[in-house]
């Protein structure tokens, strides 16, 4: 009986047929498969970039080798400034057993000098990293890595040293400035010469293996840093502490609120000594408050008072409008533009030479002097002197108001302009002005370094640019000594020198919205020997409250405030330096 | 009559060697896997070299900042010491005290006149016989040189 049942052969489906099975299948498979590749393509085509760089992250390193910031060193080669190795503690608190914090805390804090307190605070936590201590010396560094201490890393840093000055300061501080803890100049030489001093730092770029060490032979670039210049200044530094020194003395003495002393290299103008009080300590700068990193000699600017005659007379000399021993009359006042310019003193001295105008530091005579120039010649003047753009000094932040233009300026202003009230000078413009009078007539561009590693500062080999006449020179020279033989110079005398020397006082009140208060700005300018100068200096203090002043504010004069502190240094100077007078 | 051809000692032994020798396909894998082992074994041992070698420029790299980090703090300390202010400073210590400037005093100028002729010496009013033993005493050598203790 045939049940209609076939054994042996499989029974013939009139549904799908089974190669579509097969097909299906293989598609099945495919698209699995394609599933599979895409995501393959996916992390390994479209997101290779970012897991490379991932795994690059885990085994590859790219270490920066910093570079040496350069040396400063003064005239002498005297090294001011020096790279010190500082160290930075730091904790991970999670890495530091229970039974372990206090014996860290202790040890933290007996080494360090940090609060045992704040220690365990830190160790209690829950943070990851944490510093304890920055900055301090290699001495504390290695009896710490001693103590094997669990959780306690130390960092290696770079810091500026600078040498001691006077009190608390450093020497020098407001010219030198400081590096901050991202190794960036601020203020002063450091600040202006970052570039040349701080160089290019390298890299070094290796694996590391399981165990975090360093594989320095692997497959590696490596990229040598290029060390900063060391800088060579024309700065004295004893010379640069005897200013210091005299000048802490002197603001101490008038009762001043502060003061500067600037000192030139007549024939070059490299700045010998740059001192301001008060100062600060460079070591210290995170700790100091910034209003004292103001550098007085370039970055503010003063009134020059009757310095400026210096400047004034020369242009008249030079110009052929007046001698040193032409006769003028002064009644002790003159009208100017509507106004009544007086002498200091308010007295009537009749006939009198220009060398009796300077000696006795009267206004009248400047301002006829002007007068007999011209108001154009003057301006040329001023601006042959340098007074009325930046000195260009290479210290950071130079500070300067220009004068307005000759055509805009009043008849008064020119008329005070020619006593050095009414213009706004900074110290290093009013002593490279004055140093032309020590120079011969040319002006010698004031600049603080005369080496950048082995290249001559460019101010150094720079042609002089002749502003008066080397005769006009010999005549302000001539009248300058008559200034500290006869006249209110009288205190700035250096034993030995006194008739080889060459100066004038200034005095000028300080304007505070816009009227002139009973508070001065008192300065001295000289040079020594006066016929072959080895120094140019000027002498700025601000608010001197001298004895008795508070009845006659004449008493905060230079002769009286500056002039003494010029003289102090001088002295030194003249021995240090081995100074002789001019053979007569 | 042929006479049969026989072999010597060294051929038959030449000829067993070869049959031993004679390497079948696992044989040469084996080689090819040894000589494999072989390299591997060359890599890694000059691999754990290279890398020790590494670890030991990174210890040396360690203690040449250590020495570069002393060297920083002498040269401070050389620095410092020779400052203005620590001079000053050591000197006050010693009880050594800053000089006052030397004082001139005012005098009469001296007329010299250069010009004029060189008039005669002096006669010597030495006695004689000093004058011989000063002549006796600088020949023995016992002179001094009158310049070198004023400096």
């Amino acid at each position: 009986m045939d049940l209609g049942l076939r054994y042996g052969a499989p029974k013939r489906s009139h549904g799908v047929p089974g190669r579509w099975r097969v097909l299906a299948l293989v598609l099945t498979a495919a698209l699995l498969a394609g599933v599979v590749w895409t995501r393959l393509a996916y992390w390994q085509v479209f997101e290779h970039a970012q897991l490379a760089a991932a795994a690059q992250a885990q085994y590859h390193e790219l270490v920066e080798l910093p570079a040496a910031r350069g040396a400063i060193f003064d005239r002498n080669m005297k090294q001011l400034v020096v790279n010190t190795t500082v160290y930075s503690a730091f904790v991970s608190p999670d890495q530091i057993p229970d039974a372990d914090r206090g014996r860290v805390a202790i040890a933290l804090a007996t080494v360090l000098g940090a609060d045992a307190g704040k220690i365990n605070q830190t160790l209690a936590s829950s943070a990851k990293f944490a510093y304890i201590a920055r900055r301090f010396s290699k001495d504390k560094a290695d009896r710490l890595t001693k103590m094997l201490l669990p959780g306690v890393g130390l960092e290696q840093e770079t810091q500026r040293a600078y040498l001691p000055g006077i009190a608390n300061s450093s020497l020098a501080a407001n010219l030198l400035g400081f590096v901050n803890y991202d190794g960036q100049g601020q203020y002063g030489i450091e600040g202006y010469y970052q570039k040349q001093l701080a160089g290019t730092p390298g890299y070094i770029s290796s694996y590391r293996d399981l165990a975090n060490r360093e594989i320095v032979l692997g497959t590696h670039t490596h990229q040598d840093p290029v060390n900063g210049a060391d800088v060579v200044l024309s700065l004295d530094a004893d010379v640069q502490y005897q200013a210091e020194q005299a000048l802490a003395a002197g603001v101490a003495r008038d009762h001043a609120e502060s003061g500067s002393v600037l000192i030139m290299d007549p024939n070059t103008g490299g700045i010998v000594a740059w001192a301001d009080y008060p100062s600060y300590n460079a070591n210290n700068f995170a700790n100091t408050n910034p209003a004292a990193f103001l550098d007085n000699i370039s970055s503010s600017v003063y009134e020059p008072g009757s310095t400026m005659k210096v400047v004034t007379l020369s242009g008249a000399i030079n110009t052929g409008s007046i001698t040193p021993d032409m006769v003028i009359n002064d009644p002790g006042y003159l009208y100017v533009g509507g106004y009544r310019i007086s002498d200091w003193d308010y007295r009537n001295h009749g006939n009198i030479t220009y060398t009796y105008v300077l000696e006795h530091s009267l206004n009248v005579g400047a301002m006829k002097a002007m007068q007999a120039e011209g108001h154009s010649n003057f301006y040329n003047n001023l601006q042959g002197f340098g007074l009325t753009k930046p000195s260009g000094i290479d210290v950071a932040a130079e500070d300067t108001v220009a004068p307005p233009a000759a055509a805009q300026m009043a008849d008064a202003q020119f008329a005070t302009t020619a006593f050095g009230q009414g213009i706004d000078v900074n110290m290093v413009q009013m002593l490279s002005a004055v140093n032309v009078i020590a120079n011969g007539g040319r002006y010698a561009p004031p600049h603080v370094v005369e080496r950048i590693g082995t290249s001559l500062n460019p101010l150094l080999i720079a042609p002089q640019r002749q502003v008066i006449s080397p005769a006009a020179a010999a005549s302000m020279t001539a009248m300058m000594e008559q200034v500290v033989q006869n006249g209110s110079g009288f205190s700035s005398r250096v034993k030995g020198f006194e008739k080889d020397q060459a100066g004038k006082t200034g005095t000028s009140q300080i304007p505070v919205n816009g009227k002139y208060t009973l508070d001065v700005w008192a300065s001295f300018v000289g040079f020594l020997p006066a016929q072959h100068p080895r120094f140019t200096m000027l002498v700025v203090i601000r608010k001197p409250h001298y004895p008795g002043s508070g009845q006659d504010w004449t008493l905060n004069d230079g002769y009286l405030t500056a002039a003494p502190i010029w003289q102090k240094i001088a002295q030194n100077m003249v021995v240090d330096w081995r100074i002789t007078p001019d053979p007569k | 009559m042929r006479r049969r051809r026989t072999r010597g000692f060294v051929q038959v032994a030449s000829a067993t060697a070869t049959e031993r020798l004679r390497l079948n396909s696992f044989g040469h894998a084996y080689i090819a896997v040894g000589l494999l082992l072989g390299a591997i074994l060359f890599y890694l041992v000059l691999a754990a070299q290279v890398t020790q070698a590494s670890y030991d420029i990174t210890h040396l790299q360690d203690q040449q900042r250590q020495l570069l980090a002393e060297q920083d703090q002498l040269r401070y300390q050389e620095v410092t010491m020779q400052a203005p202010a620590t001079v000053e400073q050591q000197a006050a210590q010693t009880g050594m005290q800053r000089v006052p400037p030397a004082g001139y005093v005012a005098s009469q100028p001296v007329a010299v006149d250069l010009e004029a002729p060189v008039g005669a010496s002096p006669t010597d009013s030495t006695p004689l016989w000093e004058r011989a033993v000063a002549a006796l005493a600088n020949k023995l050598g016992v002179s001094r040189d009158a310049m070198a203790a004023t400096k």
